[in-house]
């Protein structure tokens, strides 16, 4: 750390972002899918029927009622999910009673068949879920341990954040600056670019992440200035109070939820029902509570009706207290996951995501390429370090899309009847990151870059012929049925693996005139074609 | 969401073309310099609208932050064909904010 300021920021601009930049990259790609990680579940379970759009909300409740009261008697608080645009499947969810020595039962959700009115019994998958739950609770972890190494690279990247702002000297001069160039400076404009042009969402999703786990990271400081009941308190206050009502043991029928939601019709004049909450079913307590596109950021209580289920009464009552710090914390929170995002919109939240991703990549790649001509200048060759970094980047920013892709495979072939099948997709997920990364040791560092980008386009683009080998959900039958959101995950498949196919021929070209050209030259060129591998991670 | 990003990619694109450096890159010949010096005080009124837009659509909560989505969103294409297809830039910064407008008018397209 020397000079000026500038100086010592830039020092601290590029270890910080070294030193973590791998682990961003993994929570970065992994949560951007993460948008979309409903589309992806839905993917992973073909068994799932097709959706009829031109059935009531009125007997699809029939449908769910009727499912719950046989299967989750005992249980108090039923949720019933109505078809949305994002997961078209009709599904009911509840709290199983917990097993020995845990606090709380796990949450299922149940997916039901319209026609028959019965379970739909889909393969064991970690689902989309599963792929967005590791950019923040590392896959094999203890969640403790990663909720810290979580936030201790998110914090560093809060800091890379502001000092690449800070060392930037041209930030609105060469604002739409992007220079095609070999080498150094053209990397130096992709790196600026990207960082640029989505700056927002970067100092956004960073910041907000941190808030997550809040009482985890502050613990210290919490402790020594509240005590127990302050503590308490105070996430009363952050966390929005909601009315709960408890069961009174006293069994009694409830009334159909459907004809109460002909009441909460009325009172929105939509059909925009987007989930209903039961609470004390079957109990003289019973209430049902139907939400409409519900998000902290948008909370709005005309959003919520609740209703008395064995009267059939409206109930006026909110039935969440924010307070203003619970509206800023949970406003964070929407920001970050996006929730209330419409279609077009989540599109926008996984494209500034990728432009996230491919900024930590050229950052990386940027490292690389500053010190590549002094290092094979060396007698003994490039050092360890330099080594390292350089086989560390192919196998994160080409490898881990091809493990990813490895993850939707195994869910495709392995035998259906396994057991822990669905451990296993992710175990295959990183076994394939594993073999990647220890890959470019026993190669030449270019070619160690090709093979991977064409390893990966060939991945990715056979993944639409795989799922028409094992499914009878493939694009013949998706496209024509109008079944966009499954049509969708195979056709961005074929375009994320012509990317890497557009990338690896690219490189191959700039590859065989770089060996007309003279030695001292060669180290630039190579680079040049990274930059369209970062390209593919955008569409990754 | 069509709408704000086409509004952005043109408030953006004269932004842009208010410096000389990008101006040399995407027009054949100069432009009268009164006119070049109004860009970019029409650019800050366009984003502004956008802005206004946005919220208008959105409410306070998320209107503000789909805008810098927006924003994001068109920056990228533009800085791109800036870089390989300079000359499409005038073009598609007049046309989009145009057809976005009729798209969002007729009202046939619910994604928004």
């Amino acid at each position: 750390m020397k000079g000026n300021f500038r100086q010592s920021m830039k020092w601290l601009h590029t270890w910080v972002g070294l030193v973590v930049g791998w682990i961003l990259f993994f929570m970065f790609l992994t949560g951007t899918l993460g948008y979309f990680y409903q589309e992806i579940t839905r993917w992973m379970e073909p068994e799932r029927p097709f959706v009829e759009h031109n059935i009531s909300n009125e007997k699809l409740i029939d449908i769910a009622q009727v499912y719950l009261k046989k299967n989750a008697q005992g249980i108090d608080e039923w949720d019933i999910m109505l078809p949305n645009v994002r997961d078209q499947n009709l599904r009911v969810g509840w709290r199983h009673a917990p097993e020995p020595g845990k606090k709380r039962g796990r949450y299922k959700i149940t997916v039901l068949d319209i026609e028959s009115g019965s379970k739909v019994e889909s393969r064991a998958t970690g689902g989309g879920r599963l792929l967005y739950r590791m950019h923040y609770r590392l896959h094999y972890l203890s969640t403790d341990i990663s909720y810290w190494i979580v936030g201790f690279c998110s914090m560093l990247m809060l800091l890379a954040v502001i000092t690449g702002v800070v060392i930037h000297k041209k930030i609105f001069t060469d604002f739409f600056t992007f220079r095609a160039k070999k080498g150094l400076l053209g990397w130096l404009d992709i790196h600026n670019v990207l960082s640029v042009i989505a700056l927002p969402f970067h100092f956004m999703i960073t910041y907000s992440g941190l808030l997550f786990f809040l009482f985890t990271y502050m613990v210290l400081s919490t402790n020594l200035q509240v005590n127990e009941d302050e503590y308490n308190e105070m996430r009363k206050e952050i966390f929005p109070r909601t009315s709960q009502v408890d069961s009174a043991n006293q069994p009694t029928e409830m009334l159909a939820i459907s004809s109460l939601y002909k009441q909460v019709n009325h009172q929105w004049k939509t059909n925009e029902l987007s989930y209903i909450e039961v609470s004390a079913a079957d109990d003289i307590n019973a209430r049902a509570l139907f939400v409409r596109h519900e998000t902290d950021i948008t909370y709005n209580p005309e959003d919520q009706i609740m209703i008395n289920a064995i009267t059939g009464e409206v109930i006026s009552q909110k039935t969440k207290q924010y307070t203003v710090t619970g509206i800023i914390h949970n406003g964070f929170f929407s920001l970050h996951e996006g929730q209330f995002s419409g279609p077009l919109a989540r599109w926008i939240y996984f494209f500034t995501g990728l432009i996230g991703t491919a900024m930590i990549a050229s950052g990386l790649v940027l490292w690389t390429t500053k010190r590549k001509q002094q290092q094979m200048k060396k007698p003994q060759g490039p050092d360890f370090g330099y080594r390292l970094v350089e086989q560390l980047n192919i196998g994160t920013i080409v490898g881990l899309p091809i493990a990813i892709a490895m993850y939707f495979y195994a869910n495709r072939l392995l035998p259906l009847g396994m057991t822990e099948r669905a451990d296993w997709e992710a175990n295959v997920m990183f076994i394939s990151w594993a073999l990647l990364l220890i890959y470019p040791a026993f190669r030449p560092k270019s070619k160690a870059w090709l093979e991977q980008l064409q390893l990966a386009a060939l991945v990715f683009c056979f993944m639409p012929i795989l799922n028409m080998l094992t499914t009878d959900k493939h694009l013949g039958v998706t496209i024509p049925h109008g079944d966009w959101n499954y049509a969708g995950f195979d056709l961005t498949m074929l375009f994320i693996g012509g990317a890497f196919a557009f990338s690896a021929y690219k490189f191959k070209q700039l590859q065989g005139k770089e060996s007309k050209v003279k030695r001292d030259r060669k180290n630039m060129t190579t680079d040049n074609s990274i930059m369209l591998s970062k390209e593919n991670k955008r569409a990754a | 969401m069509f709408l704000l990003i086409s509004f952005s990619f043109t408030a953006m694109t004269l932004f842009c073309l208010a410096m000389p450096k990008h101006r040399e890159q995407v027009l054949a010949r100069e432009l009268p310099l009164w006119f070049v010096a109004s860009f970019r005080t029409l650019a800050w009124i366009l984003l502004a609208l956008t802005f206004y837009i946005s919220v208008d659509f959105y409410g306070w909560s998320i209107g503000p932050a789909l805008f810098f989505g927006a924003l994001s969103g068109a920056l990228l294409p533009l800085i791109l064909s800036l870089t390989y297809y300079p000359k499409v830039v005038p073009l598609l910064a007049t046309l989009l904010p145009v057809l976005a407008y009729f798209i969002s008018t007729t009202g046939q397209v619910s994604f928004l």
